[in-house]
């Protein structure tokens, strides 16, 4: 009776592994090293893109700091490299200290809702970044080398970016699909509700961030071991917190297919309009929020969404007409 | 260092306050009438400085004069903003992060702007006023341009203080920060006064931005390190009284001036003094702003009395 919904259940099913298999495969076919960077930095722009979800999309605490994880990432991964670690090693090392920062911001920060938290994460931020900026051991705002010995591989970089980004859609979906995620969505709704109901806001925020927190920081670890060389006025930017929180939001908050998608054209905007246009990023994405925040809060995704429903409500008899059909149906069974 | 000098910090701290009130003011009206976490305002502060640096450059306009100018270019601009973007946001009693995102978008917006216009090099505006300087006795001597400035600053927070009080728009705002429900039904025209605000708040930024800007160097992201001291000063002042601002404008900029000058004690093999490193100084509004966030989250007027909202 329903075959179209169960065709396109089907096929959003299958589509993530299609797209998966389609990643792994296509640096075998062969592709310029230029295309293999911007898939690379795709894949980690996404991966910030579903951790800040997490906790901006589906909590709905919406957070300016998301640099601090990816810096400390990136700096715990140089550090651990640089002790003779594996990078492997480091990337780790990087998700353990950005989820222990994550604590220790979320432990003041969560007794604030709505704009306060936001305002607080501004200001931890930037006072995290002057810190850097002055620490000794890091090279302070000179910045950090990561010297590997053996050749640069960017096959190995970019398995381990498509690596990091499954494994930010594997959790994203654990998460959404699970009590806690319920208990997640209960809090952005109504955050006294939920408590009634016996969701603890608090402890369930602290821990949602604290797992955003660990795949940025894997991602700023990935990032920072292609890169091969960093600043805290790069990685801790307050620009690049800004850009962790506009992906999701461009793609559609909350969804777990909305940060992919805003990853990936946040990826490209930033990989080929920027370069073209070095002057005109900031304005893209201003007005690009403000569009999105005016006329489509539910992003590309809700954009595209809405487009597919014109779509099938012009092809196919209206929705009331199928709805007294079924219960026809059921009453003459 | 001796009593004098400190006396010589507290005084320029005191003159910094004067700045940063007229600065966090526009913020505080905006956020007590629409509750709109206005960060736009550092786009506006930019703005702002930008303006009296081509009044001064072009037309040899005095920076103080171009200050003032500033003030009604600057209150039509705002409620271009307001009729353009703000009044589509939905109303709400909290603020919404919807309100947050559009701001900051177009914060964005005005700071590619910036740099479009003039470029990404530091901006400074020289008067003759910038280099000379007040003394009183050897210690003593404070830049005849802090002393203009302040003299501006708090001029234009009395008149603020004035309309606030005297006359129909003044308690119009008061009525919709104390309660937007019953100021409507009692006749106050909610959009019309939220456009006005809007004006007035972008008009005190671009103001504060130009004295800044007599006081600082400048680039298209200069506001940005304001704007979190802004947030600081009415986060002090407990969001939305013009009183409880300056109050928060005195706080900070005293801890600021003092950071580092503040000896912290401490025991390893006898006292020791640890002074804040000069480079760490940034730190000292951040930090404050989490911890008065998370300590007094109503502000600092909280500690004395509960019915001190609204000026």
């Amino acid at each position: 009776m329903s075959r179209p919904t169960d065709m396109s259940g089907w096929f959003k099913a299958i589509l993530p592994w299609l797209l998966l298999l389609a990643l792994l495969l296509l640096p075998v076919a062969g592709l310029s090293a230029n295309l293999m960077r911007l898939l690379f930095i795709t894949a980690v722009w996404t991966t910030t893109s579903l951790g800040w979800n997490l906790l901006g999309g589906m909590a709905g605490q919406v957070s300016f700091g998301f640099a601090v994880f990816f810096g400390l990432g990136a700096y715990t991964t140089a550090l651990l490299m640089h002790a003779g670690h594996s990078p492997y090693v480091g990337f780790l090392g990087g998700a353990a200290i950005a989820m222990l920062a994550s604590f220790f911001i979320g432990l003041p920060a969560f007794r604030l809702r709505g704009p306060y938290f936001v305002i607080a994460t501004i200001g931890v931020t930037e006072a995290v970044r002057v810190i850097m900026n002055n620490l000794e051991i890091t090279g302070g705002a000179s910045g950090y080398r990561i010297t590997e010995d053996k050749l640069f591989n960017p096959m190995e970089h970019y398995y381990s970016a498509i690596a990091a980004a499954a494994l930010a859609v594997i959790v994203s979906s654990l998460v959404a699909g699970s009590k806690f995620g319920l208990a997640l969505r209960a809090i952005r709704q109504d955050q006294d509700a939920a408590a009634d109901l016996g969701v603890n806001p608090f402890i369930s925020k602290l821990w949602v961030h604290a797992i955003a927190a660990g795949l940025t920081g894997i991602a700023g670890g990935i990032y920072a071991r292609r890169a091969g060389f960093f600043y805290p006025g790069d990685v801790f930017a307050f620009s690049t917190g800004i850009s962790i929180l506009l992906m999701p939001v461009i793609g559609g908050i909350g969804t777990v297919w909305g940060a992919v998608l805003g990853g990936v054209v946040f990826g490209i905007v930033e990989e080929e309009l920027v370069v073209n246009f070095p002057n005109l990023h900031l304005l893209i994405y201003g007005s690009l929020l403000i569009i999105i925040i005016l006329l489509e809060p539910d992003g590309l995704l809700g954009l595209l969404r809405r487009l597919v429903r014109l779509f099938r409500s012009k092809s196919e008899n209206s929705g009331s007409g199928k709805a007294d059909e079924v219960l026809w149906r059921r009453s003459g069974a | 260092m001796n009593a004098l000098e400190y006396l010589d910090l507290l005084l320029k701290a005191l003159l910094l306050a004067g700045v940063y009130a007229a600065m966090a003011v526009g913020m505080t009206v905006v956020y007590g009438v629409m509750k709109i976490v206005n960060l736009a305002h550092a786009g506006f502060l930019m703005l702002g400085a930008y303006f009296a640096l081509e009044m001064f450059q072009r037309f040899h306009i005095d920076p103080i004069l171009g200050a003032v100018m500033a003030l009604p270019v600057f209150f039509l601009f705002g409620m271009a903003v307001h009729w353009l973007l703000v009044r589509w946001l939905p109303k709400s009693d909290t603020p919404t992060l919807a309100s947050l995102l559009l701001m900051f978008g177009f914060w964005l917006v005005l700071q590619n702007m910036g740099y479009l216009f003039w470029g990404n090099e530091d901006q400074s505006i020289l008067t003759p006023l910038t280099l000379s300087s007040v003394h009183l006795g050897d210690v003593i001597s404070v830049p005849k341009v802090n002393l203009v400035v302040f003299a501006a600053a708090v001029f234009c927070m009395i008149v603020l203080q004035v309309l606030f009080h005297r006359s129909w728009f003044g308690r119009s705002m008061r009525a919709l920060i104390q309660n937007p429900y019953a100021a409507q039904i009692v006749g106050v025209d909610d959009q019309r006064t939220s456009r006005l605000t809007f004006g007035l708040g972008t008009a005190f930024a671009g103001f504060a931005g130009a004295l800044l800007g007599m006081l600082y160097s400048f680039s298209p992201d200069f506001g940005r390190p304001f704007l979190l001291r802004s947030f600081v000063i009415i986060v002090l002042g407990g969001l939305d009284s013009i009183s409880g601002v300056a109050l928060g404008a005195v706080v900070l900029a005293v801890l600021e001036t003092f950071s580092t000058s503040i000896p912290f004690p401490w025991y390893h093999h006898g006292w020791n003094f640890f002074y804040l490193p000069p480079s760490y100084q940034p730190v000292v509004p951040f930090a404050l702003l989490v911890l008065v966030l998370v300590i007094l989250p109503k502000g600092l007027s909280s500690l004395f009395t509960r019915k001190w909202k609204a000026a």
